[in-house]
């Protein structure tokens, strides 16, 4: 398996091989990796082993497990609607993130740019979001998506210019965008903090070559500014992707992935079943399918960007 | 590093510091240490004990109750120490599950008794304590009410310390705005005056969807109305010789009914993504006329309405009768919490729960207003009329329903309440919602 | 001359200008709304909270403020999450530092599966791995370990979970560094590890505070582990605290405003510092050689 081919990156080119012989010493590599491996196989890697043996049973999670089933609850899951919906409700999700979220981040981050008076505010402003917790967030969105137009402000503001109000939470065509908003609020400083550390790193000189060669500012940003952003751009969507499928506190607690599986994702789907119906087993493998399903998207999006440097290239 | 996040980070370990130094300067309770035995006289200095406790009353009263009664407990114990973990529910359950399916338990924990507590029986994690509750010709078992619901094939493994109903409350005064004079007793009675409060531009019924449960009330009461305490207890029967269904008639109509409250539109706008908070906000700030609700229900209103008093003409009713149903309008749906007893609970833990539930404590509970004692003779403690009312329906009632999800395995609540929740969404028929929880149930 | 200079500068910088302010200006008018709502709840009544939560207080209700504040409780909640923040963001940032520099700057068999292994825990997250990782804790405590009720637990727990993303940020800062530094450390005479705290980490410290920062929000929100981990309500965290507030039956909206957004300040402070250094921190990693 190899995620992430990290061959061309030792930070050691050839010449200087010499020298390295000297010191390199595997003892010394060992001891630095030691409290990072140990730590890491002890609380992340066991526990993946873990969940793929619980997920062969059929187990409430009181006493032993005992009743093996084999694969019976990766077909269950894998046949029920439900988990169908929440597959497809995550999908829409990356969608709507990919397609709006982060050019929306992309196009603050621009427009922030690196030379606009105050632009520390605006930087700081844009990621409160992400430095307050996902409780608050769903706290605060609650009290915005009310239905009653008294109590929403959003319905209220509807109301005021004679519009008819929107079931936020209640509407099953709906719920599933008002989560995205407040998705987008939550995330999208992030993702303009990695582009605005992208944008700082192209030498103004390129563009204001372009501009004296008479490109307008839309044709810089497409042929100079994006492509020297995309390493920066792979990364935001990956972490945006996995950020995606992943999500779940935010979700459940403001729609518990209703009104009926309206806004469904797995992660509320895998807590449904581990914590509300305490079958654990059946948890577990939506868990193991939630990380396959991780693992597959990070091996074909390393095919498809070619380049490993998801992070690297920050 | 920089000056500023370097001067940040001295700013943080100062204040680590000097929080630690303050903590442990202030008064903390700190674990009553056996030199001041000499107060439970005669006795041997006994063995040092610590009994884990955790519950779900997060708030005053009944928070700062426990904590006296532990306090007072230990006081006169002095080699028992007691841990009082108090979580929030939802926090509650998933802490449960996470240290249950270690193996681990707590000594005592919240409890609501049958479906959930039979499988930690199963599962051997309980302790029976039947033989304590029968001590001393039953005094213990003789003095409480309710133990059925925390007993598995006869044996005890918990205790009741509070119970409560499912009702309707009303807003007297919308009521009477609507021309309605009298409480309705019957089904067609009550669609009747839905409309009616519909016609005079009041919302007749807040329900919070959104979080399920609150709307599976109004199901399983329609339920319990068309089949009577027979059809749930055939269709919940977990032994070979079952004879219902959930796929029964009365479940099946009662669905319907159920769809003709959400065909008529008499839920307020956007119920489902309400919340029960939501819900009780909107009956509080008058903005419905009725929520079927349980006991906690006129503190919560009031709690949760801008003026913080709630419904200034507050009433009660049973819920309706439905016509050519088997049940009576005076049966009830309700359930209480209690204390369920770990495995490894040492005999002073029982004494304990013993203490928590003796008279002079629950009346104690009942002065808090939040639920009707179990202890007889505790009932004195109520003041709040509403409370009184609720106490008075349990009273007299001709049959004590326990809430579904509380009688059913642990993973039927969430099954039932994902069901019925289809119906108020419109998206299956009361055929498909019964065929969902019987699939549920048999998959148990 | 001048008009005209004026007429470029207005269609080249002023006018763009304005549009990149009008917008940046109703952005942060829609971040803070939500936010200003949060504000306003903490300084009303639970009742005004539902019946009218976006109202301005009037007038402002600050027991609420006062009352949590002169709470003894909120003052050991706020300790405790201060003690696991330190110990959290320092456990993460060394072990993060130590293993990206291996990956990154020395070259040794099995790299490319450490580095593997490391990436596979983005795609195990915390929320899906709450139980075994219980089971993990139980069994360390059966052993003598001392981390279940206890503020160590959470902060192993939070540190496990915080390598992944962490290396392979670090990871990315540290190949950025050009290999002539590493050559003249090494014929000056340095070992590995003087290289590594002589000259690398000085010069990464930016990205240091950019990691710290990141690891300290996750660590200052995190409501599940603490959740699992303790039992002691005088070791709990901050996310803990608001359960206070939310009854079995209903919650009281306005004291858990109060309570969120004074819990809050401490991260927003950490931020308002370390902003600069975050920028400045993801942006070193990017000068590649």
């Amino acid at each position: 398996m190899s995620l992430f081919s990290t061959a061309n990156h030792s930070g050691i080119p050839s010449g200087s091989k010499n020298s390295m012989r000297r010191i390199t010493n595997s003892l010394g590599i060992f001891l630095f990796l030691l409290p990072g491996l140990v730590i890491f196989l002890i609380f992340v890697i066991y526990p993946i082993f873990r969940s793929i043996y619980f997920s062969t049973f059929d187990w409430n999670g009181l006493g032993p497990a005992v009743d093996n089933v084999g694969i019976q609850n990766y077909k269950d899951i894998l046949t029920d609607k439900v988990f169908l919906k929440s597959i497809i409700n995550v999908l829409i999700i990356i969608v709507l993130s990919l397609g709006i979220q982060l050019p929306l981040a992309l196009l603050l981050a621009t427009l922030v740019g690196r030379d606009l008076p105050g632009r520390a505010v605006y930087r700081t402003i844009f990621f409160l979001p992400y430095v307050l917790s996902e409780v608050n967030a769903a706290i605060m969105w609650m009290l915005l998506f009310n239905a009653d137009p008294e109590r929403g402000l959003l319905n209220g503001i509807l109301v005021a210019l004679n519009l008819q109000p929107v079931g936020w939470l209640s509407d099953m065509k709906v719920v599933l965008f008002s989560v995205f908003i407040a998705l987008t609020w939550k995330y999208f400083g992030f993702h303009m903090l990695l582009y605005l550390t992208g944008l700082q790193n192209i030498p103004t000189e390129i563009e204001e070559a372009a501009c004296i060669d008479g490109a307008n500012s839309f044709q810089s940003f497409f042929h100079i500014t994006l492509p020297l952003l995309s390493s920066t751009i792979k990364t935001s969507v990956y972490m945006s992707v996995l950020g995606s499928i992943q999500q779940f506190i935010l979700v459940w607690i403001m729609t518990k992935g209703g009104p009926v599986n309206a806004s469904e994702t797995m992660a509320t789907y895998m807590y449904r079943f581990g914590f509300v119906r305490f079958d654990l087993g059946y948890g577990s493998a939506v868990a193991i399918i939630m990380f396959i399903f991780c693992v597959v998207f990070s091996l074909i999006y390393q095919q498809l960007t070619r380049e490993p440097d998801y992070l690297t290239g920050l | 590093m920089n000056r500023k996040l370097s001067f940040l980070i001295s700013i943080i370990f100062i204040a680590v510091f000097a929080l630690s130094a303050c903590s442990t300067a202030a008064p903390t309770e700190a674990p009553v240490v056996a030199t001041d035995a000499p107060a439970a006289a005669t006795e041997a200095p006994a063995e040092p004990v610590v009994i884990t406790w955790w519950h779900i009353s997060t708030k005053d009263p009944a928070l700062s109750s426990w904590q006296k009664m532990a306090d007072d407990y230990m006081a006169a114990h002095p080699n028992v120490k007691i841990e009082i973990t108090v979580l929030e529910n939802e926090a509650f359950k998933t802490k449960l599950t996470t240290v249950m399916q270690s193996g681990e338990v707590p000594d005592i924990f919240q409890s609501w008794g049958q479906g959930g507590m039979i499988e930690q029986v199963n599962a051997g994690l309980l302790q029976d304590i039947t033989d304590e509750l029968d001590a001393n010709n039953g005094e213990w078992r003789n003095s409480l009410g309710a133990l059925d619901a925390f007993a598995v094939n006869g044996r005890n493994y918990g205790v009741p310390w509070d119970m409560g109903a499912v009702t309707f409350w009303y807003n007297k005064d919308l009521f009477a705005q609507a021309g309605i004079e009298k409480t309705p007793e019957t089904w067609s009675e009550f669609l009747e005056d839905c409309e009616k409060l519909k016609a005079a531009g009041i919302t007749p019924i807040a329900v919070g969807e959104g979080d399920k449960w609150p709307g599976m009330h109004i199901w399983a009461y329609l339920v319990s109305r068309i089949g009577g305490a027979e059809a749930f207890a055939a269709a919940a029967d977990m032994s070979d010789a079952r004879t219902g269904s959930f796929e029964d008639p009365a479940f099946i109509q009662a669905g319907y009914e159920l769809k003709k409250l959400v065909d008529g539109g008499y839920f307020q706008e956007g119920f489902l993504g309400a919340t029960h908070d939501d819900m009780q906000a909107a009956f509080g700030n008058g903005k419905a006329a009725m929520i079927l609700g349980g006991q906690w229900s006129p503190s919560v209103q009031a709690a949760n309405s801008a003026d913080l008093q709630g419904v200034k003409n507050l009433g009660m009713f049973n819920f309706p009768a439905v016509e050519g149903g088997a049940g009576l309008v005076t049966d009830i749906v309700g359930g209480g919490n209690g204390f369920a007893i770990g495995k490894d609970a040492e005999p002073e833990a029982i004494d304990f729960v013993k203490y928590l539930t003796s008279l002079e404590n629950q009346i104690i509970i009942a002065q808090d207003n939040t639920g009707i004692p179990v202890a007889k003779g505790a009932e004195v403690g109520l003041t709040d009329p509403n409370m009184v009312m609720v106490s008075q329906a349990v009273a007299n009632s001709t049959y004590y329903q326990l809430y579904f999800d509380q009688v059913l395995p642990s993973a039927m609540g969430g099954i039932i309440n994902d069901a019925v929740q289809k119906i108020f969404a419109g998206t299956a028929t009361p055929e498909e919602v019964c065929a969902e929880i019987e699939a549920g149930f048999l998959a148990q | 001359m001048k008009y005209s200079r004026f007429s470029t500068n207005l269609k080249r910088v002023i006018i763009p200008r304005f549009f990149q302010y009008l917008v940046l200006t109703i952005a942060v008018i829609l971040i803070f709304v939500p936010i200003v709502i949060l504000l306003f709840g903490s300084v009303k009544t639970t009742g005004q909270m539902y019946s009218h939560p976006y109202s301005i207080p009037n007038p402002p209700n600050w027991s609420n403020i006062f009352n949590i504040l002169t709470t003894p409780y909120f003052w050991t909640l706020m300790k405790n999450s201060l003690i696991v923040l330190v110990g959290t963001t320092s456990a993460t940032v060394i072990i993060c530092a130590l293993v990206s520099f291996v990956l990154a700057r020395l070259p040794f068999r099995g790299k490319g599966f450490v580095f593997n292994l490391f990436t596979v825990g983005l795609m195990f997250p915390i929320n899906v791995a709450i139980l075994p990782v219980y089971f993990v804790l139980r069994q360390m405590e059966q052993f003598g370990v001392n981390v279940i009720d206890s503020l160590w637990g959470v902060i192993l727990v939070q540190v496990a979970f915080q390598l992944s993303g962490n290396i392979m940020i670090l990871r990315g800062f540290f190949t950025a560094v050009p290999v002539e530094l590493q050559d003249a450390a090494y014929i000056d005479g340095c070992t590995n590890f003087g290289f590594f705290w002589r000259v690398l980490l000085p010069l990464v410290k930016p990205s240091l505070a950019a990691v710290s920062a990141l690891v300290m929000i996750a660590s200052w929100n995190d409501l599940l582990v603490p959740l699992v981990v303790l039992n002691d309500n005088k070791l709990w965290t901050l996310p803990l605290g608001t359960m206070q507030f939310q009854g079995q039956y209903g919650q009281d909206l306005a004291l858990i405003s109060a309570f969120v957004a004074l819990s809050s300040i401490p991260t927003i402070i950490f931020y308002f510092f370390a902003e600069r250094q975050i920028v400045s921190g993801l942006t070193a990693g990017s000068v590649k050689g």
